[in-house]
């Protein structure tokens, strides 16, 4: 009886289905408001529908792995670079290049994938710490930092291992040194990006070393004591991507929503949330390229031996 | 068996039993089946079935994870045995203390099945670490001590001693004072009362139970990962889940690992059989219950141990969520100035999303905890008075998904039912969240259940099968009217965790719909975590009131 009511309300469930399969399927990584006002400003302007998934890049990439016999989405806006390298390697990707994207920096767009922003990486502190502010990476080696500093985990954090990638490419083996004087001066390295800014909001500890800085600066903005500061021996860029699926279905639309998501609307939406917007046209109230100096290296090459990286970074920090 | 097969239900024990083993099958053996196969084959993902085996050497040979292994283990022991013993200690002062003050206590110990793990550990995170709320207060600073092995067997244990405690406290009441008395009268002292008799005699309960509590430790992912990660400690949950969400993503190589849990539960399993066929005595006839002790000293010690116990496991967890959740700004922390209902106006007033998020958790919710009872009720009788044969099968099946950490259980999910080969699926909408549900929680009702049945006499069978009833009028007149207030109380605790389910959630929520777990988990990322907190609270009393309800009515309506 159970079971003949289940298949019944599976029946009525398929032809739900099958009714809204001309939506577009969005799986998204990051800040819930910006997807769902993405979403929102794009099927007013289209008038298509999207449903939209929601959740961390790590979920959604472990999601599409499972769904790969059957697959859902059509356009995947993940928050680690390294995710789109491996889908372009592996092919899954279809190339695109937006018109609107002839605005947005080389090193944030190749043939398979365009950034919707970037991050920047940055030492994030607590004013009500006391202790003098940063101005370089290696100034947290100093004895006042002693037991104050955390850092976001490579192994969790894709933008944390950019910035171990980025320094180890511009200071060589002096880049380890680095993290051995970190080791030995008390770092923590609790977890992905919020584990290791938390302890610093909660006054726990004081700094955070290789921050997230939208999310830093987003904070300040709602009142907490915390600011950020960008080393002036340079920093790394954490962008975000926007790929679409070779397996998709609704290539046209989910064009569509690329071309929206660069567009000057969707990119004002982006800097709203003070993530760098990818156009470099867009303004913001936030530091922009200009400000900013950057570590430049080859992030594809880089990502070719992570793993190696991110050992060798956990050996050092005795993980 | 046979007397069973009287009259008109001949047929009906073998019907019960291909049922049951139909619905264990579809629910919980088709994505344990489907991890098995993407451990063997990598990948199976894409339905093809090369390079099989090639995964288990690599993943195996992982140093870190042999570290990994032996602290999942370490921690389970550590935790089952501190349950055990706050439980027991509980139960039996339960069963001397009044109804009424007993049952004020058991209401308020449901409690922390409804906070979710990872909450409770931010919540001592905050009380404990150094320029935290004690710290702050009266300048102690136990940061060391919460980062640390015992701080999270602490942490853990307060989590989920409840589980046995329930089950140890009815079964002090099936037995009842008699065999006390009896020992009284040869001059046995109270604590020879305790050890002799009434230990040996809940010895079942407290294996089985026990075996829940050390099969969820093992699967215990948000306190390990939030305290653990802040002093190096690794359990194998965490390290199947950095396989599963950080970057390369490996998705095989994390099924081979949840087999090597399912490993640890089988065993573990098989020493709680062995044990309990060892040790356990057998008992018909317990028909009298136990009576409330009349020593005043006893009942205040009694009360006084169950306040402070409540204090660590209620109390100082509700009251970190609900400070976090009247925060203005984290880091300004618990100053007057800086308190405001700001959080809770805002989820009311001005957010459609969070009540949506609010409805559809507690209708998965109720009608997952619907679903278990029934599927367990029929499960345990299936397994405690048909006993077919191959019955251990069926009740390691129904312990696998307190022992596959939630996500891969998912992935497990969405590679059976994300098939193009079947005509309808649950997949991508809501009744996926409801099987992963039932899938995840029919472990609780099924345990609790059928060590109910357990304890119930065969003789009211025997009696009943004289008197030409069937089996299913026995099952309908006699073990479900008995059965029924363990149903209600294995509902609550179905409801109470499904309410607040994050990983499979997460996992599996269809597209354009959001749960309360990730609606809260959204809130984090976004970094208000005080409109997360607000929400897990509102959200911690809605059920909790509703549960108080459901017991309410079923003591007025149903007995």
């Amino acid at each position: 009886m159970k079971l003949k009511n289940w298949c019944v309300g599976f029946t009525l469930l398929g032809m739900v289905c099958s009714v809204s399969a001309e939506t577009l399927t969005v799986y998204s990584a990051g800040p819930k408001g910006l997807s769902k006002e993405l979403v929102a400003g794009f099927e007013k302007e289209t008038g298509a529908k999207v449903s939209l998934y929601q959740a961390t890049g790590g979920k959604i990439m472990a999601r599409y792995q499972a769904e790969k016999s059957n697959p859902h989405a059509d356009v995947m806006i993940s928050s680690s670079l390294g995710h789109a390298i491996t889908l372009t390697k592996a092919g899954e990707l279809l190339a695109y290049q937006s018109p609107n994207a002839k605005h947005v920096p080389d090193f944030l767009k190749s043939a398979t994938y365009v950034s919707q922003g970037t991050a920047v990486l940055a030492i994030a502190y607590n004013t009500q710490s006391k202790l003098p502010v940063p101005t370089t990476w290696s100034d947290l080696t100093k004895p006042i930092y002693k037991n104050q500093v955390t850092m976001p985990d490579p192994r969790k954090s894709g933008s944390a291992l950019t910035l171990v990638e980025g320094l180890s490419e511009q200071m060589g083996s002096k880049a380890w040194t680095l993290f051995s004087a970190l080791k030995a001066n008390g770092i923590l390295i609790p977890g992905a990006n919020k584990a290791a800014l938390n302890p610093v909001l909660q006054g726990a500890k004081s700094v955070v070393f290789g921050a997230v800085d939208y999310i830093a600066l987003d904070l300040k903005r709602k009142g907490e004591t915390i600011n950020v500061v960008y080393p002036t021996d340079g920093t790394v860029l954490a962008p975000r991507p926007i790929m679409i699926l070779k397996s998709t279905k609704h290539a046209v639309l989910a064009k569509k929503f690329v071309d929206y998501m660069l567009s000057k609307q969707g990119q004002t939406l982006v800097a709203k949330t003070l993530i760098l917007p990818a156009r470099s046209d867009i303004k913001s109230d936030r530091p922009g390229f200009g400000e900013l100096k950057l570590i430049n290296f080859d992030t594809v090459s880089a990502a070719a031996h992570a793993e190696q990286t991110r050992d060798k970074f956990a050996n050092i920090m005795g993980q | 068996m046979s007397m069973y097969k009287v009259g008109k239900g001949v047929r009906a024990p073998l019907l019960l039993n291909t049922v049951s083993v139909t619905l264990l099958f579809m629910i919980i053996g088709l994505p344990v089946l489907a991890i098995i196969l993407f451990a063997i084959f990598p990948k199976v993902n894409e339905l093809s079935f090369a390079a099989p085996f090639s995964q288990f050497i690599p993943q195996l040979q992982d140093e870190r994870l042999i570290v990994a292994t032996l602290n999942s283990i370490r921690l389970a022991l550590a935790v089952t045995f501190s349950s055990m013993l706050v439980a027991v200690v509980l139960a039996y002062m339960r069963s001397k203390m009044a109804e009424s003050i007993g049952r004020m206590w058991d209401v308020l110990l449901l409690i922390p099945f409804l906070i979710p793990p990872y909450i409770g550990s931010m919540g001592w995170m905050q009380l404990l670490q150094s320029n935290g709320v004690l710290d702050q207060w009266l300048n102690i600073n136990l940061s060391n001590v919460l980062f640390s092995f015992s701080g999270v067997v602490f942490v853990i244990t307060l989590h989920l001693f409840p589980v046995i405690y329930f089950s140890a406290a009815s079964s002090f009441k099936v037995i009842g004072q008699r065999y006390g008395d009896v020992a009284k009268i040869y001059g046995a002292n109270s604590r020879q009362i305790f050890s002799r008799i009434l230990l040996p005699l809940i010895v079942p309960t407290l294996l089985s139970t026990g075996l829940i509590v050390f099969v969820l430790t093992v699967e215990e992912f948000g306190t390990p990962n939030i305290l653990g990660s802040r002093f190096g400690f690794q359990v194998m949950v965490t390290a199947i889940e950095e396989k599963m969400s950080d970057w390369p993503i490996d998705l095989s190589g994390a099924s081979v690992l949840s087999l090597l849990l399912v490993v640890i539960a089988i065993s573990a399993y098989l020493l709680q059989m062995f044990i309990t066929r060892r040790f356990a005595c057998k008992l018909d006839n317990q028909t009298m219950t136990s009576v409330p002790s009349k020593n005043v000293w006893f009942s205040m010690v009694s009360n006084v141990i169950f306040f402070i116990v409540v204090c660590l496991a209620v109390v100082m967890p509700i009251f970190a969520i609900v400070s976090s959740s009247l925060m203005r700004t984290v880091s300004l922390g618990l100053q007057w100035d800086n308190l405001t209902f700001n959080a809770y106006t805002h989820l009311f007033f001005s957010n459609s999303d969070a009540l949506s998020a609010i409805y559809t958790s507690l209708g998965l919710a109720a009608m997952a905890a619907v679903i278990t009872a029934i599927i367990g009720m029929l499960v345990a009788f299936t397994l405690i008075r048909l006993k077919p044969r191959g019955k251990a099968v069926l009740d390691i099946l129904a312990l696998l998904p307190n022992a596959i950490p939630a996500m891969a259980l998912s992935v497990g999910l969405i590679l059976t039912w994300n098939q193009t080969f079947w005509p309808v699926t649950p997949y991508n909408s809501l009744f996926i969240l409801l099987l992963a549900y039932v899938c995840l929680m029919l472990p609780y009702p099924i345990r609790m259940l059928s060590n109910a049945m357990k304890q119930l006499p065969q003789s009211l069978d025997e009696a009943a099968a004289i008197y030409g009833a069937n089996l299913f009028v026995l099952m309908y007149k006699i073990l479900f009217p008995l059965m029924i207030p363990i149903m209600v109380a294995s509902s609550c605790i179905v409801f109470a965790i499904s309410t607040r389910e994050l990983v499979a959630s997460l996992m599996l929520v269809p597209a354009g719909t959001e749960t309360v777990a990730t609606y809260v988990f959204n809130q984090f990322d976004q970094g208000s975590i005080s409109s997360g907190m607000a929400m897990s609270f509102i959200v911690i009393v809605i059920s909790g009131a509703l549960i108080a309800l459901g017991q309410y009515m079923s003591k007025r309506y149903l007995s």
